[in-house]
């Protein structure tokens, strides 16, 4: 079989972005598109704020310096400032570059793009379409493939790389419809599988899939992982289910209020108050929580997001998601009761270890998007950086792999692996004897994430939770497949996610553990500073005689100083 | 065996779901399993689903991805009616349920059947490449990412409401004329392309028109309003459909197609006599040729039985024509100005 160019694994924004950059940079190349869901289903879908862009559509004195500088400390200084320049400088070019190719922006007055204010911006600068805004710049995405003739395999599950020694000679996936794995040689690979955030499982607003299967197959091919440990909590998910009410909701004016019917937010960042950037407010919430100020119910205690004052006309023209959500899924109505909310895991700054062109440390293996860790986002991402994210660097992705494909000659991945790689992943179906439920490890592997690697971290927590992954690993061995049959087998496939989630675990506690500070979304009650000194820098998870190696990578300084981070 | 739940408490209901099966490799034809769960308010039909393969029945096969209700993944028919499983209260189901207690759920209708309750969506992505439901931008794309269009919040306005589509296919399992016609355009698609044609940065509206008129295109809609009805994100789908018909007589005239010809016999009837003149029907809306081709026998069953409409001389008008043709005069001057102040 003649290699593929490029095989992206992932079409959501970034995957989909990187496809069409790549026809567009050599229209001659062979690429596809491997993707476990219809590339529409993708998770980008939820987003649901916005991009940030420094257009000065809304503050005419807004700069791309400044996106820079707010991106920077929102990091709490861990991101590398070349790879934010990148981000930045990028931004408005490729906001009006889907503006150009039908993305349905709302409108200003003036017919320019919308743009509004978000958590940790100095400037309105998020560009929206109301609260649909990763919904739309999905669809745009995907019919533009459709009208460049993208080569798609839907409902592909990926399941590891082929490497001989240093070398990746393309992908194994298995084909939803038919049960076989199936070889896809390729010259080079983009992972876009998004973030890894979904092992908190039901504290946790990631879709279902969201678990981090390209990051768990770069790690099980030796490629190192980059700040696992830092997985953001967004402040505001529902009560009951973890879904998100997007930020949009406070920067349209929502209030946070504790049981005494107080703006607690004056507390811990009286300027920005409920536009804090997202670490803080998280950190807000769960301690008015602890403190007793929550609200109590049977799902556990929870703060208020009030949107009452907003008035009905603006919550149903700018927040109607949101409205339609708390209806289904609280039994609520913002406009006339406030919304319970609780911090939820939302976000993965960390990821596979990219350069600023997405490459990986393997020759022709690229990442992209949250799968990827360049890094931009550091220890906590600003809210709206993660659509442009996924944007600018999976352009940036497509980009590179169509130049650098001709450089790569990958060998041929034999049926006998292919084979191998079938037994193997099937091994659940011939369990017998007590066996484990799959569904009970994932829910365990949720809780024990979200109490001991949670929001609130320290080192006797963060030992609990090693041991306890280590232990769900061992029953997984035993864990049983009861469907039997190859045809769309997601009994199977979901065992094969919960496996790529604890191997990540394993390397999100193991960060955790290791990084003895408190930097942005990462919070060690028995470290509760930002040790400059000693922890300014990265961390680098690799997979070494299967246990979880950790190393160090420096932080890429520019223009900006370390300061101390307060708003 | 209970959904947890958290909390209300003011009971649990048992609750059957009776689940469409069909493995393909093993099964020749489908059949019902029924597992019966405790379900307390505010649960899902998706986390019942999930809660049945979790712990019941692992081979039990569905497409679930954000729960959220915005990726569109679990489109199904639960109680006979295409929604989503994730957004969708097993009590609330239960409520208007006709057998107390059972909840049928059934794959989505109009889309060929892989397992349980999956189908397969390509022939929808295919349609959708068909109709090019993309903008095709009137920018060139080296220009591209160095400027905006100014667009206007009326313009937006038109498509906005379009763009909130998941394709989660709802409409396309309740179109009547999907039934009858796996070819025909599909409801999700005309939506689609009408939100593409009135978008002002769209090159290629005259083209896409051009094949939504051709046979199972934008005319053979029957008006059901099933779509709408279903729609899960509540778009008002025919409206979309009337705007591409709208559009299509605008601009490539009434003569065009057959479905057009129809629309205008219409209209020139109600204009008349304020009824249909049913017996020349046909031959306005397909000519004589087609007519005589593929009418005739039934009209010679018709004559036999004495059913035939009558000859339009003897069609009467209806009564009150005169106030009914000077309100007609006057909504039709009513639709002239609005299109104008939507041209500009």
């Amino acid at each position: 079989m003649k290699p593929f160019d490029i095989v992206i694994v992932g079409g959501g924004g970034a995957g989909l972005y990187a496809a069409m950059e790549a026809m567009k940079t050599n229209p001659a190349l062979n690429i596809a598109v491997l993707s476990k869901v219809y590339p529409n289903r993708s998770h980008t879908s939820a987003a649901q704020g916005g991009a940030n862009a420094a257009l000065g559509n809304k503050a005419k004195d807004d700069t791309v310096e400044m996106h820079i500088f707010d991106t920077i400390k929102g990091s709490d200084y861990l991101a590398d400032q070349d790879a934010v320049d990148v981000l930045c400088s990028e931004a408005p070019k490729i906001i009006r570059e889907l503006e150009n190719m039908g993305t349905p922006w709302s409108r200003m007055e003036d017919n320019t793009i919308a743009q509004r204010p978000f958590g940790g911006a100095g400037r309105p600068r998020c560009c929206y379409c109301s609260d649909k805004t990763g919904h739309t710049i999905l669809q745009t995405l995907y019919e533009q493939c459709l009208k460049k003739g993208v080569i798609f395999f839907n409902e592909y599950f990926a399941l590891n790389l082929s490497v001989s020694g240093s070398r990746s000679n393309g992908l194994i996936a298995m084909n939803m419809k038919s049960g076989k794995v199936e070889a896809f040689p390729a010259k080079t690979v983009i992972f876009a599988t998004g973030g890894y955030a979904k092992m908190y499982w039901n504290r946790s607003s990631n879709a279902a899939g969201n678990t981090g299967d390209g990051q768990a197959i770069a790690y099980r091919a030796g490629i190192p992982l980059k700040d696992m440990e830092f997985v953001q909590f967004h402040p505001t998910g529902l009560r009951k289910s973890g879904l998100l009410v997007t930020e949009g909701a406070r920067g349209e004016g929502g209030y946070l209020l504790n049981k005494d019917g107080e703006r607690f937010m004056s507390r811990y960042a009286p300027e920005k108050m409920e536009l804090g950037p997202r670490d803080l407010v998280s950190r807000s919430l769960e301690t008015e929580i602890l403190q007793g100020r929550g609200f109590d119910s049977p799902a556990g205690k929870y703060l208020h997001l009030d949107l009452t004052h907003l008035g009905a006309d603006l919550i149903k023209s700018r927040l109607p998601q949101i409205r339609e959500m708390s209806m289904n899924f609280e039994g609520i109505d913002p406009i006339e009761e406030p919304i319970p909310v609780r911090p939820t895991a939302h976000y993965s700054m960390g990821g596979i270890d990219t350069d600023n062109q997405t490459r990986t440390v393997m020759g022709g293996v690229y990442a992209a998007g949250e799968c990827g860790c360049v890094s931009v986002h550091g220890a906590n991402r600003l809210g709206g950086n993660s659509l442009l994210d996924i944007l600018v660097f999976g352009r940036i992705a497509g980009h590179t792999a169509a130049e650098e494909a001709g450089k790569f000659s990958p060998g041929t991945i034999s049926e006998a692996e292919l084979a191998e790689q079938f037994e193997e992943i099937r091994g659940g179906m011939h369990t017998s004897g007590r066996y484990e439920r799959y569904g009970e490890l994932r829910e365990e592997l949720g809780q024990t994430l979200a109490l001991n690697v949670g929001i609130f971290r320290e080192s006797s927590l963060l030992q609990k939770g090693i041991a306890d992954i280590a232990e769900l690993k061992e029953r997984f061995k035993k864990v049983r497949i009861s469907d039997a049959s190859d045809v769309f087998n997601t009994n199977l496939m979901q065992v094969l996610e919960l496996k790529n989630m604890l191997d990540l675990a394993e390397t999100v506690a193991a960060g955790a553990s290791v990084r003895q500070e408190s930097r942005g979304s990462h919070t060690r009650i028995d470290f509760p500073v930002r040790d400059d000194a000693n922890w300014h820098k990265h961390t680098l998870a690799t997979l070494v005689n299967g246990k979880v190696t950790l190393g160090e990578k420096p932080v890429t300084m520019g223009r900006y100083e370390l300061q101390e981070r307060t708003y | 065996m209970t959904v947890p739940t958290d909390q209300h408490k003011e009971g649990k209901k048992d609750v059957t779901f009776r689940v469409f099966r069909f493995n393909p490799q093993v099964d020749s034809k489908p059949y019902f399993d029924d597992y019966t769960i405790p379900v307390e308010r505010g649960v899902t039909v998706l986390r019942s689903l999930n809660y049945i393969k979790e712990h019941i029945d692992g081979s039990v096969s569905f497409r679930a991805f954000c729960q959220a209700g915005i990726c569109g993944s679990c489109g199904m028919r639960v109680n006979g009616l295409s929604q989503l499983a994730c957004t969708t209260q097993v009590w609330d189901v239960l409520a208007k349920s006709r057998e107390p207690g059972i909840i049928k759920v059934e794959p989505l209708r109009n889309l060929p059947l892989i397992k349980d309750l999956i189908v397969d969506m390509d022939p929808l992505v295919d349609k959708m490449k068909h109709y090019s439901n993309w903008v095709d931008s009137t920018m060139p794309e080296a220009q591209m990412g160095k400027k905006e269009f100014l667009i206007s919040e009326e313009e937006f306005l038109r498509y906005d409401k379009a763009t909130d589509c998941i394709l989660c296919a709802s409409c396309v399992s309740e179109c009547s004329i999907l039934r009858a016609n796996r070819e025909y355009v599909s409801p999700a698609v005309l939506l689609k392309s009408y939100r593409m044609n009135v978008d002002s940065r769209d090159a290629i509206h005259e083209q896409r028109l051009a094949e939504l008129v051709k046979d199972h295109g934008v005319w053979d809609c029957t008006h059901c309003y099933r779509c709408q009805e279903s729609c899960v994100k509540s778009i008002p789908i025919m409206d979309a459909i009337h705007g591409i018909r709208e559009d299509a007589i605008e601009s490539r005239g009434m003569k065009d197609t057959s479905g057009s010809k129809h629309a205008e016999a219409f209209m020139s009837d109600i204009e008349k006599k304020g009824k249909l003149i049913e017996a020349t029907l046909p031959i306005r809306t397909n000519g004589v040729v087609w007519t005589l081709q593929n009418l005739l026998p039934m009209a010679m069953k018709m004559i036999m039985k004495r059913r035939t409409p009558p000859p339009p001389p003897l069609v009467k008008s209806a009564k009150g024509i005169k106030i009914f043709r000077k309100m007609f005069r006057e909504m039709t001057e009513h639709v002239k100005q609005d299109h104008k102040s939507h041209k500009k």
